[in-house]
């Protein structure tokens, strides 16, 4: 799941995680970002980084970039988790600060270990905003055009070729219908479409009609009712307009006066179930 | 003496058109005026003068004292390599595999040459005010962090790590025999990436008493601008805003921006004139909801820390002209230059 930043993004990350697992499967929510929304969404403080079961079929968890090099170090180097790693690993993170990509192939590479676990049965992973993404589901393209042997040159093949099977994975973009996140979905169709399949564009935040003409709002009195329809008119207005350029796919209406996040999950989730 | 003003946030809050009407004022204040702005959308480009999207100030046809400039990341790099490194040097490393996939993807490296980019501009003595959209990685906070990030990576720590304490000639940097710890390196990266890394590296510490000098000027400025954090009343962006708080940034002034009335919220006289009225009472009522959700975000926030909000309205159609960004300050007394020091 990617999309602009502001569009919504984790919320109806976790509502689908929430739908899912209504339809009775086995779910994994993962946060690939250090953010912490995915969690409060599902009404939990904070992810683990192994997956918790956080509420009836949902596990969830979080790969917090610098943990998931040094698993991945100890790991190579078969260590225990308590050893202190030293100079080998401080090394290491810092040629990963340097060599693009060597933490985003680490980070994918885990939440792929996870999908083609048989625990799941679908694993979501809430992925870094649009912009960010593109280079992000590239990495193990960077890598393996970069790195010319070794071990992480074969792991970034492997996974290269996991994303780009629309058998296995898909990105699935969440955007409201105003002019900026619109056009960078576009744009994320050109930039993206080797390495993983758009397999669904989300509409977020959809205000419905009025049901009153703009002629007889104008002709209210002044005050807050003529001012409260004249928005609600023009921010539809512009939201008709976006939206007719995107690709069809599931419409999510605004949410009034909905204050947690987990509630704002829940009411996605009810909206999310009848759209697909 | 150039007044810098830096506007950041989240995504999606906002923030460039801000920045485009915090110019606008500037400007019609009769400061000569510098916008420089990431990403605009292409309508607010226009506005602001910007028909050709370059790193070249462009003079506003329409505003007397007003320009605008893009930061271009990838084209800055080449800049920041030829600024600081020997010419033939220079030449290497921006040809380098290595050097591209840096300079688009090392965390840091985008904002360092945004704020670089700044520097030089405030450094020309031409603008009495420059307002700075800042680049969004991580909702613009490593803005800030960039110049010590990019001191460590051209300060050669991983340099010495790859080679040894002492640093040899560019050829045959390092020996693998010699360095157990690089075993483990080489078997998951590969000699040859290893190598290349180190070559990289070692043209790269060309740069580094330029980057040094610089990046402690680019504190300064950094220092002395006043901030502004644009932030909506919804969970993500608040988020944001508190963390540049925690981080220890001192933000002059947080905008809360699509700030509905509250007079919403006052019991007003339902319409009863038809069926359009139904439908306008309660639309009313709806929007009330968000008023009210909005102003318990801001009491929240305002409890947390003591920084001064200014509400932007919510507009139903962005800016798109001159007009538009000069009305977004006229209609947020709380969001003046006076508050920005300027």
């Amino acid at each position: 799941m990617s999309g602009k930043g502001g569009v919504g993004k984790s919320a109806v990350t976790a509502a689908l995680g929430i739908v899912a697992a209504r339809r009775g499967l086995s779910v994994l929510t993962i946060s690939m970002t250090e953010d912490l929304g995915l969690g409060a969404h599902l009404g939990v403080d904070r992810l683990g980084y192994s997956p918790q079961e956080i509420r009836p079929g949902i596990h969830g968890m979080t790969i917090d970039r610098s943990y998931a090099l040094d698993e991945y170090i100890r790991l190579q180097l078969h260590a225990p988790r308590i050893a202190p790693l030293g100079p080998v690993a401080r090394g290491l993170n810092a040629l990963a600060d340097t060599v693009p990509g060597i933490r985003d192939i680490i980070t994918i590479g885990k939440a792929l270990f996870e999908a083609g676990r048989d625990r799941w049965d679908l694993v979501i992973a809430d992925a870094p905003p649009l912009g960010q993404v593109t280079s992000y589901l590239r990495a193990p393209e960077t890598i393996a055009s970069l790195v010319p042997v070794g071990r992480v040159r074969d792991q970034a093949l492997r996974y290269q070729a996991q994303l780009a099977d629309p058998g296995f994975s898909g990105l699935a973009l969440v955007t409201t219908a105003e002019e900026l996140p619109v056009v960078e979905t576009l744009e994320a169709f050109d930039g993206i479409a080797e390495a993983v399949t758009i397999s669904a564009v989300i509409t977020n935040r959809l205000l419905s009609p009025l049901g009153v003409s703009e002629a007889t709002v104008l002709a209210q009195p002044a005050g807050a009712h003529r001012d409260a329809g004249l928005l609600h008119r023009g921010l539809r207005r512009g939201q008709r307009r976006w939206n007719g350029q995107l690709p069809d796919g599931p419409q999510l209406p605004y949410l009034f006066g909905v204050h947690t996040p987990g509630e704002v999950a829940v009411r996605i989730a009810d909206q999310l179930g009848e759209a697909l | 003496m150039t007044g810098v003003v830096l506007v950041t946030g989240g995504g999606g809050v906002g923030k460039t058109t801000i920045a485009a009407a915090v110019g606008v004022a500037a400007a019609e204040a009769g400061h000569e005026t510098l916008v420089l702005t990431v990403d605009p959308a292409r309508r607010l480009a226009t506005a602001l003068g910007l028909e050709q999207l370059g790193n070249h100030p462009e003079p506003n046809p329409k505003l007397k004292g007003l320009s605008a400039a893009m930061l271009d990341s990838a084209a800055s790099w080449d800049a920041i390599a030829y600024r600081h490194a020997p010419a033939d040097i220079a030449e290497r490393l921006v040809t380098n595999p290595l050097f591209d996939a840096v300079a688009t993807r090392f965390p840091s490296g985008q904002s360092y040459a945004a704020a670089e980019e700044m520097t030089v501009h405030i450094e020309s003595g031409k603008w009495d005010v420059i307002v700075v959209d800042t680049p969004p990685a991580s909702g613009g906070i490593e803005f800030f962090a960039s110049p010590t990030r990019m001191r460590e990576l051209v300060g050669g720590r991983l340099l010495r790590w790859l080679t040894g304490a002492g640093l040899p000639g560019r050829r045959g940097l390092f020996n693998l025999a010699g360095r157990p710890a690089l075993r483990l390196a080489d078997t998951l990266l590969g000699g040859p990436l290893l190598e290349q890394v180190a070559e990289f590296l070692f043209d790269l510490r060309t740069t580094y008493d330029g980057i040094s000098a610089k990046s402690v000027d680019i504190e300064q400025h950094l220092r002395a601008a006043s901030t502004v954090v644009v932030t909506t009343a919804d969970p993500g962006p608040l988020r944001e805003a508190l963390r540049f708080h925690e981080v220890g940034i001192k933000p002059a002034l947080v905008v809360f921006n699509r700030a509905l009335p509250s007079e919403w919220l006052a019991h007003e006289e339902p319409l009863v004139d038809g069926r359009a009225a139904a439908a306008l009472n309660e639309n009313l009522a709806r929007w009330a909801l968000e008023v009210r959700r909005q102003e318990d975000s801001r009491a929240d926030f305002s409890g947390r820390v003591a920084t001064p909000v200014a509400a932007v309205p919510w507009l139903a159609d962005a800016p798109v002209d001159l007009e538009g960004l000069r009305a977004i300050l006229a209609g947020s007394p709380e969001l003046s230059l006076d508050r920005l020091g300027i």
